[in-house]
Protein backbone atom coordinates (compact mmCIF):
# COMPACT_ATOMS: atom_id res chain seq x y z
CA UNK A 1 0.00 0.00 0.00
CA UNK A 2 2.67 2.37 1.18
CA UNK A 3 3.88 3.15 -2.09
CA UNK A 4 0.67 3.21 -4.28
CA UNK A 5 -1.39 5.99 -1.99
CA UNK A 6 1.21 8.27 -2.99
CA UNK A 7 -0.85 11.46 -3.82
CA UNK A 8 -1.16 11.40 -8.12
CA UNK A 9 0.05 15.29 -7.90
CA UNK A 10 3.45 14.54 -6.18
CA UNK A 11 3.98 11.88 -8.92
CA UNK A 12 3.15 13.90 -11.37
CA UNK A 13 5.82 16.54 -10.42
CA UNK A 14 8.46 13.73 -9.93
CA UNK A 15 7.67 12.64 -13.80
CA UNK A 16 7.99 16.62 -15.21
CA UNK A 17 11.12 17.34 -13.25
CA UNK A 18 12.68 14.32 -15.06
CA UNK A 19 14.49 16.39 -17.68
CA UNK A 20 16.75 13.55 -20.23
CA UNK A 21 18.81 14.68 -23.10
CA UNK A 22 16.62 13.16 -25.23
CA UNK A 23 13.13 14.77 -23.63
CA UNK A 24 14.68 18.06 -23.99
CA UNK A 25 15.95 17.30 -27.86
CA UNK A 26 11.74 16.23 -28.42
CA UNK A 27 10.27 19.29 -26.85
CA UNK A 28 12.73 21.58 -28.09
CA UNK A 29 11.81 20.18 -31.91
CA UNK A 30 8.27 20.24 -31.18
CA UNK A 31 8.16 24.02 -30.10
CA UNK A 32 10.23 24.69 -33.57
CA UNK A 33 7.82 22.42 -35.87
CA UNK A 34 4.91 23.84 -34.04
CA UNK A 35 6.14 27.67 -33.70
CA UNK A 36 7.48 27.28 -37.64
CA UNK A 37 3.36 25.88 -38.14
CA UNK A 38 1.45 28.37 -36.50
CA UNK A 39 3.53 31.51 -37.71
CA UNK A 40 2.77 30.48 -41.51
CA UNK A 41 -0.40 29.87 -41.28
CA UNK A 42 -0.78 33.53 -39.37
CA UNK A 43 1.25 34.91 -41.82
CA UNK A 44 -0.71 33.29 -44.98
CA UNK A 45 -4.45 34.44 -43.25
CA UNK A 46 -3.83 37.63 -42.24
CA UNK A 47 -2.11 38.22 -46.08
CA UNK A 48 1.46 38.35 -45.65
CA UNK A 49 1.94 40.58 -42.62
CA UNK A 50 5.34 39.10 -42.02
CA UNK A 51 6.53 37.80 -45.99
CA UNK A 52 4.39 37.76 -48.43
CA UNK A 53 1.82 35.01 -48.62
CA UNK A 54 3.99 31.81 -50.18
CA UNK A 55 7.25 33.25 -49.17
CA UNK A 56 9.17 31.14 -46.54
CA UNK A 57 10.37 33.35 -43.70
CA UNK A 58 13.86 32.92 -44.33
CA UNK A 59 15.08 33.50 -48.16
CA UNK A 60 16.43 29.99 -49.61
CA UNK A 61 19.16 31.57 -50.98
CA UNK A 62 20.13 33.61 -47.72
CA UNK A 63 20.13 29.89 -46.05
CA UNK A 64 22.22 28.58 -49.06
CA UNK A 65 24.50 31.04 -49.03
CA UNK A 66 25.21 30.64 -44.80
CA UNK A 67 25.42 26.73 -45.32
CA UNK A 68 27.66 27.06 -48.05
CA UNK A 69 30.38 28.53 -45.88
CA UNK A 70 30.19 26.15 -43.34
CA UNK A 71 32.41 23.23 -44.27
CA UNK A 72 30.36 20.51 -42.98
CA UNK A 73 27.35 21.30 -44.18
CA UNK A 74 28.59 22.85 -47.56
CA UNK A 75 27.03 19.93 -50.19
CA UNK A 76 23.55 20.24 -48.12
CA UNK A 77 22.96 23.70 -49.02
CA UNK A 78 21.17 23.61 -51.88
CA UNK A 79 19.32 20.89 -50.95
CA UNK A 80 18.22 22.26 -47.56
CA UNK A 81 17.50 25.65 -49.12
CA UNK A 82 15.31 23.66 -51.80
CA UNK A 83 13.03 22.77 -48.40
CA UNK A 84 13.00 26.25 -47.28
CA UNK A 85 11.74 27.28 -50.43
CA UNK A 86 9.05 25.25 -50.22
CA UNK A 87 8.16 25.16 -46.50
CA UNK A 88 5.29 27.46 -47.36
CA UNK A 89 3.34 24.95 -48.71
CA UNK A 90 4.42 22.21 -46.57
CA UNK A 91 2.60 24.56 -44.09
CA UNK A 92 -0.14 25.56 -46.01
CA UNK A 93 -0.97 20.97 -46.64
CA UNK A 94 -0.85 20.41 -43.00
CA UNK A 95 -3.46 22.59 -41.95
CA UNK A 96 -5.66 21.06 -44.17
CA UNK A 97 -4.43 17.45 -43.00
CA UNK A 98 -4.64 18.31 -39.11
CA UNK A 99 -8.59 19.96 -39.61
CA UNK A 100 -9.52 16.71 -41.70
CA UNK A 101 -7.55 14.10 -38.68
CA UNK A 102 -9.17 15.84 -35.60
CA UNK A 103 -12.60 17.08 -37.49
CA UNK A 104 -12.86 13.36 -38.40
CA UNK A 105 -11.46 11.16 -34.98
CA UNK A 106 -13.81 13.67 -33.07
CA UNK A 107 -17.38 13.13 -35.03
CA UNK A 108 -16.28 9.75 -35.45
CA UNK A 109 -15.83 9.25 -32.14
CA UNK A 110 -19.64 9.94 -31.03
CA UNK A 111 -20.45 7.32 -33.69
CA UNK A 112 -17.85 5.32 -32.44
CA UNK A 113 -19.17 5.12 -29.00
CA UNK A 114 -22.96 4.25 -29.39
CA UNK A 115 -21.22 1.41 -32.00
CA UNK A 116 -19.61 -0.52 -29.92
CA UNK A 117 -21.76 -0.37 -26.85
CA UNK A 118 -24.49 -1.89 -29.25
CA UNK A 119 -22.00 -4.13 -30.55
CA UNK A 120 -20.78 -5.18 -26.09
CA UNK A 121 -24.23 -4.67 -24.51
CA UNK A 122 -26.88 -5.11 -27.54
CA UNK A 123 -28.89 -7.73 -29.02
CA UNK A 124 -30.30 -6.69 -32.32
CA UNK A 125 -28.45 -4.06 -32.83
CA UNK A 126 -24.74 -5.77 -31.77
CA UNK A 127 -25.47 -7.00 -35.72
CA UNK A 128 -26.45 -3.88 -36.98
CA UNK A 129 -23.04 -2.56 -35.45
CA UNK A 130 -20.94 -5.44 -36.37
CA UNK A 131 -22.28 -5.21 -40.62
CA UNK A 132 -21.36 -1.40 -40.38
CA UNK A 133 -17.73 -2.35 -38.81
CA UNK A 134 -16.80 -5.13 -40.88
CA UNK A 135 -18.23 -3.29 -44.16
CA UNK A 136 -16.21 -0.11 -43.22
CA UNK A 137 -12.85 -2.19 -41.99
CA UNK A 138 -13.06 -4.77 -44.96
CA UNK A 139 -13.41 -2.36 -48.19
CA UNK A 140 -10.48 0.18 -49.02
CA UNK A 141 -10.68 3.29 -47.84
CA UNK A 142 -9.58 4.89 -50.85
CA UNK A 143 -12.60 3.45 -52.94
CA UNK A 144 -15.07 4.24 -49.91
CA UNK A 145 -13.43 7.93 -50.53
CA UNK A 146 -14.32 7.09 -54.41
CA UNK A 147 -17.62 6.62 -53.83
CA UNK A 148 -17.66 9.25 -51.75
CA UNK A 149 -16.72 11.86 -54.27
CA UNK A 150 -16.70 10.30 -57.61
CA UNK A 151 -19.75 8.35 -57.36
CA UNK A 152 -22.02 9.81 -55.01
CA UNK A 153 -20.71 13.44 -56.54
CA UNK A 154 -21.10 14.36 -52.64
CA UNK A 155 -19.44 17.81 -53.13
CA UNK A 156 -22.15 19.49 -55.00
CA UNK A 157 -24.15 19.02 -52.08
CA UNK A 158 -22.37 20.80 -49.32
CA UNK A 159 -25.01 22.46 -47.47
CA UNK A 160 -24.74 26.32 -47.33
CA UNK A 161 -23.41 26.60 -43.91
CA UNK A 162 -20.76 24.54 -43.96
CA UNK A 163 -19.79 25.27 -48.57
CA UNK A 164 -17.12 27.96 -48.47
CA UNK A 165 -15.83 27.05 -45.13
CA UNK A 166 -12.81 25.27 -46.60
CA UNK A 167 -10.74 26.12 -50.30
CA UNK A 168 -12.43 22.93 -52.20
CA UNK A 169 -15.74 21.00 -51.11
CA UNK A 170 -14.52 18.29 -51.47
CA UNK A 171 -12.33 18.43 -47.91
CA UNK A 172 -16.08 18.20 -46.51
CA UNK A 173 -16.40 14.68 -48.44
CA UNK A 174 -12.88 13.22 -47.47
CA UNK A 175 -14.25 14.61 -43.64
CA UNK A 176 -17.10 12.61 -44.15
CA UNK A 177 -15.27 9.04 -45.62
CA UNK A 178 -12.80 9.19 -42.78
CA UNK A 179 -15.47 9.89 -39.73
CA UNK A 180 -17.37 6.98 -41.18
CA UNK A 181 -14.28 4.74 -41.81
CA UNK A 182 -12.18 5.85 -38.59
CA UNK A 183 -15.63 5.45 -36.79
CA UNK A 184 -15.68 1.55 -37.53
CA UNK A 185 -11.77 1.31 -36.30
CA UNK A 186 -12.39 3.46 -33.51
CA UNK A 187 -15.85 1.43 -32.05
CA UNK A 188 -13.44 -1.68 -32.66
CA UNK A 189 -10.81 -0.20 -29.97
CA UNK A 190 -13.75 0.77 -27.87
CA UNK A 191 -15.19 -2.48 -27.99
CA UNK A 192 -11.73 -4.35 -26.75
CA UNK A 193 -11.65 -1.68 -23.89
CA UNK A 194 -15.49 -1.83 -22.63
CA UNK A 195 -15.35 -6.08 -22.64
CA UNK A 196 -12.11 -5.36 -20.58
CA UNK A 197 -14.54 -4.11 -17.81
CA UNK A 198 -15.01 -6.52 -15.44
CA UNK A 199 -18.57 -7.90 -14.99
CA UNK A 200 -18.81 -7.17 -11.24
CA UNK A 201 -19.15 -3.59 -12.40
CA UNK A 202 -22.33 -3.74 -14.04
CA UNK A 203 -23.69 -6.49 -11.03
CA UNK A 204 -22.36 -3.45 -8.53
CA UNK A 205 -24.22 -0.98 -10.93
CA UNK A 206 -27.37 -2.83 -11.37
CA UNK A 207 -27.67 -3.76 -7.50
CA UNK A 208 -27.51 -0.27 -6.81
CA UNK A 209 -31.13 0.14 -9.09
CA UNK A 210 -29.26 1.64 -12.15
CA UNK A 211 -30.81 0.80 -15.11
CA UNK A 212 -28.37 -1.15 -17.89
CA UNK A 213 -28.03 2.26 -19.76
CA UNK A 214 -27.40 4.07 -16.75
CA UNK A 215 -24.81 1.56 -15.35
CA UNK A 216 -23.20 1.61 -19.05
CA UNK A 217 -23.16 5.28 -18.92
CA UNK A 218 -21.72 5.94 -15.54
CA UNK A 219 -19.90 3.34 -14.61
CA UNK A 220 -18.56 0.93 -17.57
CA UNK A 221 -17.86 3.67 -20.48
CA UNK A 222 -15.93 6.07 -17.74
CA UNK A 223 -13.69 2.78 -17.16
CA UNK A 224 -13.74 1.50 -20.54
CA UNK A 225 -12.82 4.93 -22.56
CA UNK A 226 -9.85 5.30 -20.17
CA UNK A 227 -8.58 1.58 -20.90
CA UNK A 228 -9.34 2.58 -24.37
CA UNK A 229 -6.52 5.30 -24.90
CA UNK A 230 -3.59 3.57 -26.31
CA UNK A 231 -4.74 1.80 -28.81
CA UNK A 232 -7.01 4.85 -29.64
CA UNK A 233 -3.92 6.45 -30.08
CA UNK A 234 -3.30 4.30 -32.72
CA UNK A 235 -6.42 5.03 -34.74
CA UNK A 236 -5.60 9.18 -34.09
CA UNK A 237 -2.20 8.06 -35.73
CA UNK A 238 -2.98 6.32 -38.46
CA UNK A 239 -5.96 8.79 -39.54
CA UNK A 240 -3.00 11.79 -39.61
CA UNK A 241 -1.30 8.98 -42.45
CA UNK A 242 -3.80 7.76 -44.43
CA UNK A 243 -5.41 11.37 -44.50
CA UNK A 244 -3.00 11.59 -47.27
CA UNK A 245 -5.52 9.47 -48.85
CA UNK A 246 -7.66 12.41 -49.35
CA UNK A 247 -5.33 13.79 -52.13
CA UNK A 248 -6.51 11.31 -54.52
CA UNK A 249 -9.85 13.12 -54.54
CA UNK A 250 -8.01 16.64 -54.97
CA UNK A 251 -8.07 17.79 -51.31
CA UNK A 252 -5.00 19.95 -50.97
CA UNK A 253 -3.98 18.70 -47.96
CA UNK A 254 0.08 17.85 -47.05
CA UNK A 255 0.23 14.85 -49.35
CA UNK A 256 -1.19 16.53 -52.24
CA UNK A 257 0.51 19.90 -52.16
CA UNK A 258 4.30 17.84 -51.97
CA UNK A 259 2.88 15.80 -54.76
CA UNK A 260 2.01 18.59 -57.03
CA UNK A 261 5.37 20.29 -56.11
CA UNK A 262 7.42 16.91 -56.83
CA UNK A 263 5.72 16.66 -60.27
CA UNK A 264 6.65 20.18 -61.36
CA UNK A 265 10.35 20.08 -59.81
CA UNK A 266 11.09 16.68 -60.39
CA UNK A 267 13.02 16.42 -56.75
CA UNK A 268 10.83 13.31 -55.44
CA UNK A 269 12.95 12.18 -52.91
CA UNK A 270 14.07 15.84 -51.17
CA UNK A 271 10.43 16.46 -51.10
CA UNK A 272 8.79 13.55 -49.47
CA UNK A 273 11.39 13.31 -47.14
CA UNK A 274 10.62 16.34 -45.57
CA UNK A 275 6.79 15.54 -45.86
CA UNK A 276 7.79 12.34 -44.23
CA UNK A 277 9.20 14.60 -41.39
CA UNK A 278 6.15 16.68 -40.91
CA UNK A 279 3.75 13.98 -41.00
CA UNK A 280 6.57 12.46 -38.23
CA UNK A 281 6.38 15.92 -36.32
CA UNK A 282 2.61 15.40 -36.37
CA UNK A 283 2.60 11.65 -34.94
CA UNK A 284 4.97 12.49 -32.68
CA UNK A 285 2.67 15.42 -31.12
CA UNK A 286 -0.58 13.22 -31.30
CA UNK A 287 1.23 10.37 -29.36
CA UNK A 288 2.48 12.60 -26.66
CA UNK A 289 -0.45 13.86 -26.51
CA UNK A 290 -2.36 11.18 -26.05
CA UNK A 291 0.29 10.16 -23.34
CA UNK A 292 -0.55 13.53 -21.75
CA UNK A 293 -4.31 12.32 -21.39
CA UNK A 294 -3.57 9.15 -20.32
CA UNK A 295 -1.61 10.67 -17.24
CA UNK A 296 -4.32 13.42 -16.74
CA UNK A 297 -7.07 11.16 -16.49
CA UNK A 298 -5.60 7.71 -14.79
CA UNK A 299 -7.67 6.41 -11.70
CA UNK A 300 -5.09 6.77 -9.10
CA UNK A 301 -3.43 3.18 -7.78
CA UNK A 302 -4.50 1.72 -11.18
CA UNK A 303 -2.84 1.47 -14.64
CA UNK A 304 -0.66 4.11 -16.12
CA UNK A 305 -0.79 5.54 -12.49
CA UNK A 306 1.14 3.36 -11.55
CA UNK A 307 4.94 3.18 -10.86
CA UNK A 308 4.73 6.52 -13.18
CA UNK B 1 -52.55 -13.13 4.58
CA UNK B 2 -52.60 -10.56 7.62
CA UNK B 3 -49.31 -11.79 9.02
CA UNK B 4 -47.22 -11.76 6.63
CA UNK B 5 -43.52 -11.77 7.51
CA UNK B 6 -41.61 -9.66 6.28
CA UNK B 7 -39.55 -11.49 3.54
CA UNK B 8 -41.14 -14.44 2.56
CA UNK B 9 -39.40 -16.96 0.54
CA UNK B 10 -41.47 -20.09 -0.52
CA UNK B 11 -40.58 -23.07 -3.04
CA UNK B 12 -38.12 -21.33 -4.84
CA UNK B 13 -36.47 -23.47 -7.60
CA UNK B 14 -33.40 -22.49 -10.05
CA UNK B 15 -31.77 -24.41 -12.90
CA UNK B 16 -28.80 -23.51 -14.66
CA UNK B 17 -30.05 -25.26 -18.24
CA UNK B 18 -30.27 -28.73 -17.41
CA UNK B 19 -28.93 -28.69 -13.38
CA UNK B 20 -31.73 -27.81 -10.72
CA UNK B 21 -29.28 -25.23 -8.04
CA UNK B 22 -32.01 -24.46 -6.17
CA UNK B 23 -35.08 -27.05 -4.64
CA UNK B 24 -38.00 -25.80 -3.27
CA UNK B 25 -36.08 -23.55 -1.03
CA UNK B 26 -38.15 -21.95 2.04
CA UNK B 27 -38.01 -20.02 4.50
CA UNK B 28 -39.13 -16.41 5.82
CA UNK B 29 -37.90 -13.51 8.15
CA UNK B 30 -39.63 -10.38 9.81
CA UNK B 31 -38.39 -7.12 9.88
CA UNK B 32 -35.01 -6.65 12.10
CA UNK B 33 -34.27 -9.85 11.80
CA UNK B 34 -30.08 -11.23 10.80
CA UNK B 35 -30.91 -14.93 8.76
CA UNK B 36 -27.68 -16.64 7.72
CA UNK B 37 -27.46 -18.77 5.28
CA UNK B 38 -24.58 -21.01 5.60
CA UNK B 39 -23.27 -24.58 3.73
CA UNK B 40 -20.81 -26.07 1.52
CA UNK B 41 -19.70 -23.86 -2.00
CA UNK B 42 -21.90 -25.09 -4.18
CA UNK B 43 -24.52 -25.79 -2.42
CA UNK B 44 -26.68 -22.54 -4.08
CA UNK B 45 -26.19 -19.75 -1.07
CA UNK B 46 -25.66 -17.06 -3.11
CA UNK B 47 -27.87 -18.04 -5.94
CA UNK B 48 -30.42 -17.63 -3.20
CA UNK B 49 -29.25 -14.72 -1.80
CA UNK B 50 -29.44 -13.11 -6.28
CA UNK B 51 -32.99 -14.47 -6.35
CA UNK B 52 -34.17 -11.84 -4.11
CA UNK B 53 -33.18 -8.92 -5.66
CA UNK B 54 -33.51 -10.61 -9.35
CA UNK B 55 -29.51 -10.49 -9.29
CA UNK B 56 -30.25 -14.09 -10.22
CA UNK B 57 -33.83 -15.02 -11.89
CA UNK B 58 -36.17 -17.92 -9.81
CA UNK B 59 -37.81 -19.88 -12.25
CA UNK B 60 -40.28 -21.51 -9.73
CA UNK B 61 -42.01 -20.60 -6.06
CA UNK B 62 -42.49 -17.09 -4.63
CA UNK B 63 -40.48 -14.21 -2.92
CA UNK B 64 -42.87 -11.77 -1.42
CA UNK B 65 -41.08 -9.01 0.28
CA UNK B 66 -42.57 -6.45 2.26
CA UNK B 67 -45.98 -7.67 1.09
CA UNK B 68 -44.76 -7.06 -2.55
CA UNK B 69 -44.36 -9.61 -5.19
CA UNK B 70 -40.70 -9.92 -6.05
CA UNK B 71 -40.97 -12.48 -9.28
CA UNK B 72 -43.82 -10.59 -10.71
CA UNK B 73 -43.20 -9.70 -14.07
CA UNK B 74 -44.82 -6.35 -13.26
CA UNK B 75 -42.08 -5.75 -10.70
CA UNK B 76 -39.60 -2.84 -11.78
CA UNK B 77 -36.23 -4.75 -11.07
CA UNK B 78 -34.93 -1.03 -10.80
CA UNK B 79 -37.26 0.21 -7.62
CA UNK B 80 -36.88 -2.83 -6.32
CA UNK B 81 -33.19 -3.00 -5.83
CA UNK B 82 -33.43 0.41 -4.66
CA UNK B 83 -35.19 -1.14 -1.00
CA UNK B 84 -32.32 -3.66 -1.22
CA UNK B 85 -28.93 -3.06 -0.71
CA UNK B 86 -26.34 -5.66 -1.77
CA UNK B 87 -22.57 -6.27 -0.30
CA UNK B 88 -20.29 -8.52 -2.89
CA UNK B 89 -17.73 -11.26 -1.84
CA UNK B 90 -15.47 -9.30 -4.55
CA UNK B 91 -16.56 -5.74 -2.99
CA UNK B 92 -16.94 -4.42 -7.08
CA UNK B 93 -16.59 -1.10 -6.20
CA UNK B 94 -16.66 1.50 -9.23
CA UNK B 95 -13.00 1.41 -10.15
CA UNK B 96 -12.97 5.17 -11.59
CA UNK B 97 -14.64 6.87 -8.30
CA UNK B 98 -12.99 7.56 -5.27
CA UNK B 99 -14.32 6.70 -2.09
CA UNK B 100 -17.15 9.46 -1.74
CA UNK B 101 -17.89 9.00 -5.47
CA UNK B 102 -18.79 5.33 -5.04
CA UNK B 103 -21.48 6.11 -2.51
CA UNK B 104 -22.44 9.30 -3.58
CA UNK B 105 -23.66 7.45 -7.31
CA UNK B 106 -26.67 5.46 -6.20
CA UNK B 107 -28.08 8.40 -4.25
CA UNK B 108 -27.51 11.26 -7.10
CA UNK B 109 -28.38 8.99 -10.08
CA UNK B 110 -31.00 6.71 -8.93
CA UNK B 111 -32.75 8.69 -6.01
CA UNK B 112 -32.01 12.00 -7.57
CA UNK B 113 -30.73 14.29 -4.66
CA UNK B 114 -28.43 17.16 -5.41
CA UNK B 115 -24.51 16.88 -5.96
CA UNK B 116 -24.10 18.30 -2.66
CA UNK B 117 -26.50 16.27 -1.08
CA UNK B 118 -25.47 12.94 -2.20
CA UNK B 119 -22.22 13.92 -1.19
CA UNK B 120 -23.61 14.92 2.35
CA UNK B 121 -24.76 11.90 2.53
CA UNK B 122 -21.94 9.40 1.52
CA UNK B 123 -19.51 11.29 3.51
CA UNK B 124 -22.47 10.79 6.62
CA UNK B 125 -21.99 6.60 5.76
CA UNK B 126 -18.34 6.44 4.86
CA UNK B 127 -17.99 8.03 8.80
CA UNK B 128 -20.58 5.46 9.86
CA UNK B 129 -17.98 2.70 8.78
CA UNK B 130 -15.51 4.40 9.84
CA UNK B 131 -14.12 5.48 6.52
CA UNK B 132 -14.09 9.57 7.67
CA UNK B 133 -10.19 10.04 6.81
CA UNK B 134 -10.25 7.89 3.11
CA UNK B 135 -12.82 10.25 1.60
CA UNK B 136 -11.32 10.78 -1.67
CA UNK B 137 -9.14 7.42 -1.72
CA UNK B 138 -9.71 5.34 -4.90
CA UNK B 139 -10.27 1.49 -4.59
CA UNK B 140 -6.75 0.53 -5.75
CA UNK B 141 -5.43 2.84 -3.08
CA UNK B 142 -7.32 1.16 0.15
CA UNK B 143 -6.85 -2.48 1.58
CA UNK B 144 -9.60 -5.25 1.02
CA UNK B 145 -11.18 -4.59 4.25
CA UNK B 146 -11.73 -0.94 3.96
CA UNK B 147 -13.19 -1.56 0.23
CA UNK B 148 -15.70 -4.12 1.47
CA UNK B 149 -16.57 -1.18 4.32
CA UNK B 150 -17.04 1.29 0.92
CA UNK B 151 -18.97 -1.36 -0.48
CA UNK B 152 -21.26 -1.26 2.43
CA UNK B 153 -21.68 2.26 3.07
CA UNK B 154 -22.71 2.36 -0.79
CA UNK B 155 -25.62 -0.01 -0.27
CA UNK B 156 -26.77 1.45 2.83
CA UNK B 157 -26.46 5.38 1.21
CA UNK B 158 -29.63 4.29 -0.92
CA UNK B 159 -30.95 3.68 2.78
CA UNK B 160 -32.39 0.01 2.14
CA UNK B 161 -35.01 -1.67 4.13
CA UNK B 162 -33.20 -5.04 3.50
CA UNK B 163 -29.55 -5.74 3.26
CA UNK B 164 -27.66 -8.99 1.30
CA UNK B 165 -24.16 -10.16 2.16
CA UNK B 166 -22.59 -12.35 0.18
CA UNK B 167 -19.92 -13.95 1.58
CA UNK B 168 -18.40 -10.34 2.71
CA UNK B 169 -15.51 -11.49 4.42
CA UNK B 170 -14.94 -14.23 1.88
CA UNK B 171 -11.59 -12.32 -0.19
CA UNK B 172 -10.44 -11.25 2.66
CA UNK B 173 -6.62 -11.82 4.44
CA UNK B 174 -7.67 -13.34 7.77
CA UNK B 175 -6.26 -9.59 9.69
CA UNK B 176 -8.83 -7.52 7.59
CA UNK B 177 -11.99 -9.78 8.47
CA UNK B 178 -12.49 -8.67 11.60
CA UNK B 179 -13.13 -4.28 10.54
CA UNK B 180 -15.90 -5.53 8.62
CA UNK B 181 -17.47 -7.74 10.51
CA UNK B 182 -17.29 -5.01 13.30
CA UNK B 183 -19.51 -2.64 10.79
CA UNK B 184 -21.94 -5.65 10.23
CA UNK B 185 -22.17 -5.98 14.00
CA UNK B 186 -22.62 -2.21 14.04
CA UNK B 187 -25.42 -2.82 11.54
CA UNK B 188 -27.70 -5.51 13.69
CA UNK B 189 -27.37 -3.41 16.68
CA UNK B 190 -28.98 -0.72 14.61
CA UNK B 191 -32.00 -3.01 13.74
CA UNK B 192 -31.24 -3.26 10.07
CA UNK B 193 -33.10 -6.22 8.40
CA UNK B 194 -29.85 -8.71 7.07
CA UNK B 195 -29.83 -11.50 4.78
CA UNK B 196 -26.07 -12.99 4.73
CA UNK B 197 -24.25 -15.81 3.19
CA UNK B 198 -20.90 -16.11 5.26
CA UNK B 199 -18.74 -18.97 6.66
CA UNK B 200 -17.84 -16.82 9.96
CA UNK B 201 -20.07 -18.97 11.91
CA UNK B 202 -18.79 -17.13 15.05
CA UNK B 203 -20.31 -14.09 13.76
CA UNK B 204 -23.92 -16.22 12.45
CA UNK B 205 -23.68 -17.77 15.99
CA UNK B 206 -23.53 -14.34 18.07
CA UNK B 207 -26.28 -12.30 15.36
CA UNK B 208 -28.36 -14.34 14.01
CA UNK B 209 -31.83 -15.21 14.50
CA UNK B 210 -31.90 -17.88 12.33
CA UNK B 211 -29.62 -19.96 10.26
CA UNK B 212 -30.48 -21.83 7.22
CA UNK B 213 -28.75 -24.73 6.44
CA UNK B 214 -28.55 -25.51 2.44
CA UNK B 215 -26.98 -28.30 0.39
CA UNK B 216 -26.70 -29.17 -2.90
CA UNK B 217 -29.69 -26.51 -3.07
CA UNK B 218 -31.89 -27.50 -0.56
CA UNK B 219 -32.74 -26.35 2.96
CA UNK B 220 -30.88 -29.29 5.08
CA UNK B 221 -32.15 -27.88 8.10
CA UNK B 222 -32.78 -24.10 9.67
CA UNK B 223 -33.24 -22.92 13.21
CA UNK B 224 -31.66 -20.67 15.88
CA UNK B 225 -28.30 -20.96 16.07
CA UNK B 226 -27.86 -22.61 19.69
CA UNK B 227 -29.79 -25.25 18.39
CA UNK B 228 -28.86 -25.40 14.67
CA UNK B 229 -24.96 -25.62 15.91
CA UNK B 230 -25.22 -27.30 19.24
CA UNK B 231 -27.84 -29.89 18.63
CA UNK B 232 -28.76 -30.12 15.08
CA UNK B 233 -31.52 -32.41 14.01
CA UNK B 234 -30.02 -33.86 10.76
CA UNK B 235 -26.55 -35.65 10.57
CA UNK B 236 -25.48 -33.64 7.35
CA UNK B 237 -25.47 -30.86 9.69
CA UNK B 238 -23.88 -31.93 11.88
CA UNK B 239 -20.56 -33.46 9.19
CA UNK B 240 -21.03 -29.86 7.58
CA UNK B 241 -20.06 -27.91 11.51
CA UNK B 242 -17.78 -30.27 12.14
CA UNK B 243 -15.60 -29.92 9.12
CA UNK B 244 -15.93 -25.87 9.37
CA UNK B 245 -14.97 -26.29 12.87
CA UNK B 246 -11.97 -27.96 12.19
CA UNK B 247 -10.94 -25.12 10.09
CA UNK B 248 -11.31 -22.57 12.18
Amino acid sequence: MAGATQPAAIRRRAAESDLSVGRVLLVTAGALFWGWLVASWLNRWLGGVVVPVGEPFVRPATVETALATLPGLAAYAEPIGFAVGISPEIARGAWLTIVITTVSLFIGFFIAVPLAVTRVYGRYSAYLSLGYTELLRGTPLLAQLFVLHFGLNLGAYVPGALSGVFPRNVVWVAILGFTLNGAAYQAEYIRGALESVEEGQITAGRAIGLSRVETIYYVVLPQGLRYAIPSWTNEFIYLIKYSSLAAFITVPELYYRADQIAASTFRYTLIFAVTGLAYLALVLTASKLMEAVEARVAIPGLGADRGR
Amino acid sequence: MTDESFLEVTDVSKWYGDEQVLHDVSFEMDRGDVTVLIGPSGSGKSTMLRCVNRLAEAQEGSIRLDGEDVLAPSTDVDDLRREVGMVFQGFNLFAHLSAVGNVALGPQRVLGLSKAEARDRATDQLERVGLGNQLDSYPAELSGGQQQRVGTARALAMEPKLMLFDEPTSALDPELIGEVLEVMHDLVEAGMTMLVVTHEMSFARAVADEIVFLDAGRVVERGPPEQLFENPEKERTDRFLDRIASHD
